[in-house]
Formats: C-alpha cells, structure tokens, sequence
C-alpha cells in the first residue's frame, strides 16, 4: 500500500492501532507495513506517544497512606539484599562496629539489615494474610512500631510489634527457633548511644503480649533478642548472652 | 471541564525528570517526592482502569518498585514523565485486569457491570491537567472537542485495551454505536493533533 498519496489514512490507520481497536488481522498487517516503511512506523510510534499522555489526564484520587508504607518497607528489604551482596564480596575487610551516617532512609546498615527482614516478612505477611493485613493496617492506630529481627542468615525469626492503644507489645515468633529448657529469650531495646533495655522475657508460647509505654518506643532504631538463663538478666544489666536475632524498629506513621 | 491557561509558566516536566533521574541514582528521598507529587494522577489512572481500590493500591506499589528499579532507562524513552509513569502503571494495572478475569471467568457478568456502572458517571469525568505534559495539552484540547461519548469510548478502549464487542459489553451500548463513535472520534483526533504537529 502507498501511503504517501494517502497521509490521511496512514494516520487513521496509526491512531486506531495506538489505540488497540484494529481487528487482529488488520493489526498483523499494519505491523507488517510498520517494519518495512519507517513513515508507518513513525506514525504509529507517534500515535502510540500520544496517547500515551491520555494516563496524564485522569482525576487525581488519593491512594491510602498504607501503600507508600508498603513501597518504603519492600525498597528498604532490596537495598538491604544488595548491601549483604556487597558486604559478603567485601568479607575479607573486618566489619567495622557502625556505618558512617547516609543520608535518606538508610541511615545505619546494622539497622537495615533488621528493616530488610521488615520489609521481606511485610511481603509475606501480605502475600499470607493478604487482605486481612491490609485491613489491620487500614485500621492501624495512628502511631506504630513495628521490628522483624532476624538471625544471622538473615531469616525473619521474630514480629514485634507496638500498639499504642493499649500500649502493648506484641511478639510473634516466626520461625522455628526453640531455646533449651533452661534457657530463655529476653527483648532488648538497643537505643542510640545507650546501654540496652529489658523489654522483657518470652515465654514459649508463639506469642506473648508485654506491657510497653511509647517513650520506651522512641529514639530506638533497633530490637535485639538474646539467649538468657532461664528467667531472663535481673536488674539493670544488660544481656549476657549471645544475641539471637535483631532488627530495626520502624515507626510507622499512618 | 476546567479551563486552564494554555500552558503553565514553567513546564511541571522538568522537575517531574529530574526527580526520576535522582531516583535512577538510588536517592530514597527523591522516590518519595516523586510518589508525593504523581501518585494521586497514577492512583486515579489505575483507579479508571481497574475501579477496584485494593488493586489499584497493588499497582501502584507494583508501578512505584518498577519505577525504583528502571527510573535510569527513563531519559531514553523520549516520553514526558508523567506519560512514562502513566505507561507503567496503566500496563501493570492490564497485567492484574488480564489475571483476575481469568480468574473469574464465571464473573464476567458481575464484572461488566461494575465497569458499566462508570459509564453513567462518564459525564461528569472531566479530564485534569495537572502536571501534564505539553503533548497531554495537546492531547487533551483536541479530546475536549470531542462529544462525550466518542472521548469516553476512546478513553476506555485506550486506558482498557478493549476491542470494540468489549467496549459495547461493558459500556451496555451497540457495537454500531461504538464502532461509529470511535471512527468519528478518531478522526476528528487526528485532523486535530495535526495542529499541534
């Protein structure tokens, strides 16, 4: 077919395919035409740029604030992936104690690797609990916290989280680590530039609530969980045994 | 509809393209503004698409961890940035539309209703404007030339990839009807873009 005595109908033609009404052999054929004469081709690669620009002209509607929640968790768990990645090509050199302060979300790696583990159980938990989750979240108080700790192989082992309605602390375990009969798990709040700070001592139940106020919340970056006699440490001491798991603590404002 | 002046003072472009470049160099804060400022356009376009809340939020979760991801291929596409975001969320949101109906073949029916209900409403759905390109300037003075009808079937055959029998369906309409609104308002499309050519 010559279009160039027909420019008329070669638009027609390039806005209908841009526009996905051609019938599927008109559509083969036009395509066809496409590859061999670059002016159909050019006109179709225009039509479909314009129209394009019809997404732009839609009625702006306000999305819950949940998503970007959602967004900031799962982008946190990826850059989080990749920082190990780097970090394992870069074993040979001794892990320094703490990162220099970034700018952004990423302010400490050893707290990230908590909030990557946040970020992966949040896809799980969505994926599992699906809209149930969404609707707790919907539904969430106006202030939140919320900490996956993980172990060393980066496995989600533990959710914690904060509701400040009844100012409790809720802790789930996640996976399949059980302590010794004389042993328990004791919750520690790691706050900036502070010694750490019982929250608590687990049961051997998969959940167990604890009382908890806000202020115990604020200015901690991270949870950490750590192998105790049985009982847990006394007093004002800090932890004696090895920590288990740990994770960032993320506030979440909804 | 609204009109707004013919074009703004300073095209919303530039900063929209320069906040995806600093989210192709991984900037955290520069992903958050872009969302600030485009995810109510991109929420209502997924919205329109999908008209389902809950699967309009995945997409745009979904668009915004593409975008993430590929905000450095941006500058190559040639396309205004709201359009290239548009693109995203828009082929996403036909990606879950195409899951779903497999899905739930056996609702097809109840499915076609709910989007049908949108065409009643069509009317009152004027276009907006806000941050738009210079090309969706163009694109939406010659759409508003358009009678509402023939803007509607080509909005919804364009933003739902639907045949003109899947428009008929879903608009509760005759496929002449259809055929002939799109024929027309194509037409009129193309001799008005001429202009802006």
């Amino acid at each position: 077919m010559k279009f160039s005595a027909h420019p008329e109908l070669l638009e027609l033609l390039a806005a209908s395919y841009a526009l996905g009404t051609l019938r599927a052999a008109a559509r083969r054929r036009f395509e066809t035409l496409a590859r061999e004469q670059a002016p159909v081709r050019a006109a179709a690669l225009a039509w479909q740029s314009r129209l394009a620009s019809m997404a732009e002209l839609q009625q702006p509607v306000a999305p819950d604030p949940v998503v970007w929640t959602r967004i900031r968790n799962l982008i946190a768990a990826e850059q989080q992936q990749q920082a190990i990645g780097r970090q394992r090509i870069a074993a040979a050199a001794p892990a320094p104690a703490s990162v220099p302060a970034r700018g952004g979300w990423l302010r400490n790696l050893a707290l990230w690797r908590g909030a990557a583990a946040a970020g992966v159980a949040a896809a799980v938990i969505a994926t599992v609990v699906g809209l149930r989750f969404g609707e707790q979240l919907r539904n969430a108080p106006a202030e939140q916290y919320v900490a996956v700790l993980s172990d060393d192989s980066a496995s989600a082992s533990m959710l914690v989280t904060f509701d400040p309605k009844k100012q409790r602390l809720l802790l789930q375990r996640l996976g399949s680590y059980r302590e010794d009969e004389d042993k328990s798990l004791q919750l520690w709040a790691l706050p900036t530039g502070g010694a750490p700070r019982s929250l608590g001592v687990l049961g051997r139940d998969r959940t167990l609530s604890l009382p908890a106020h806000e202020a115990d919340m604020r200015a901690v970056p991270a949870l950490a969980v750590s192998l105790e006699p049985r009982g847990g440490v006394p007093g004002e001491g800090g932890p004696t045994g090895p920590v288990l798991f740990k994770g960032a603590l993320i506030e979440k404002t909804l | 509809m609204r009109h707004n002046p013919p074009m703004p003072d300073s095209s919303p472009d530039a900063e929209l393209m320069a906040l995806i470049d600093l989210v192709g160099r991984r900037d955290e804060n520069a992903l958050r503004l872009l969302y600030e400022r485009t995810s109510p356009k991109l929420f209502g376009l997924a919205m329109r698409v999908l008209r389902q809340r809950e699967w309009a939020e995945d997409v745009l979760q979904e668009s915004f961890l593409t975008i993430w991801r590929v905000a450095g291929d941006y500058r190559s596409t040639l396309s205004p940035p709201l359009a290239w975001m548009g693109l995203i969320v828009r082929s996403r949101s036909l990606d879950l539309l195409r899951r779903r109906s497999a899905d739930r073949a056996h609702l097809t029916q109840e499915f076609d209703e709910q989007m049908a209900e949108t065409f009643e409403s069509s009317a009152a759905n004027p276009m907006d404007t806000t941050d738009a390109s210079e090309q969706a300037w163009a694109l939406h003075q010659c759409l508003s030339r358009l009678e509402d009808g023939q803007r509607e079937v080509l909005s919804l055959a364009y933003l739902r990839e639907l045949s003109h029998s899947e428009l008929a369906g879903q608009l509760k309409l005759p496929l002449g009807t259809v055929k002939t609104w799109i024929r027309r308002g194509l037409e009129k499309l193309r001799s008005c873009m001429q202009q802006f050519t």
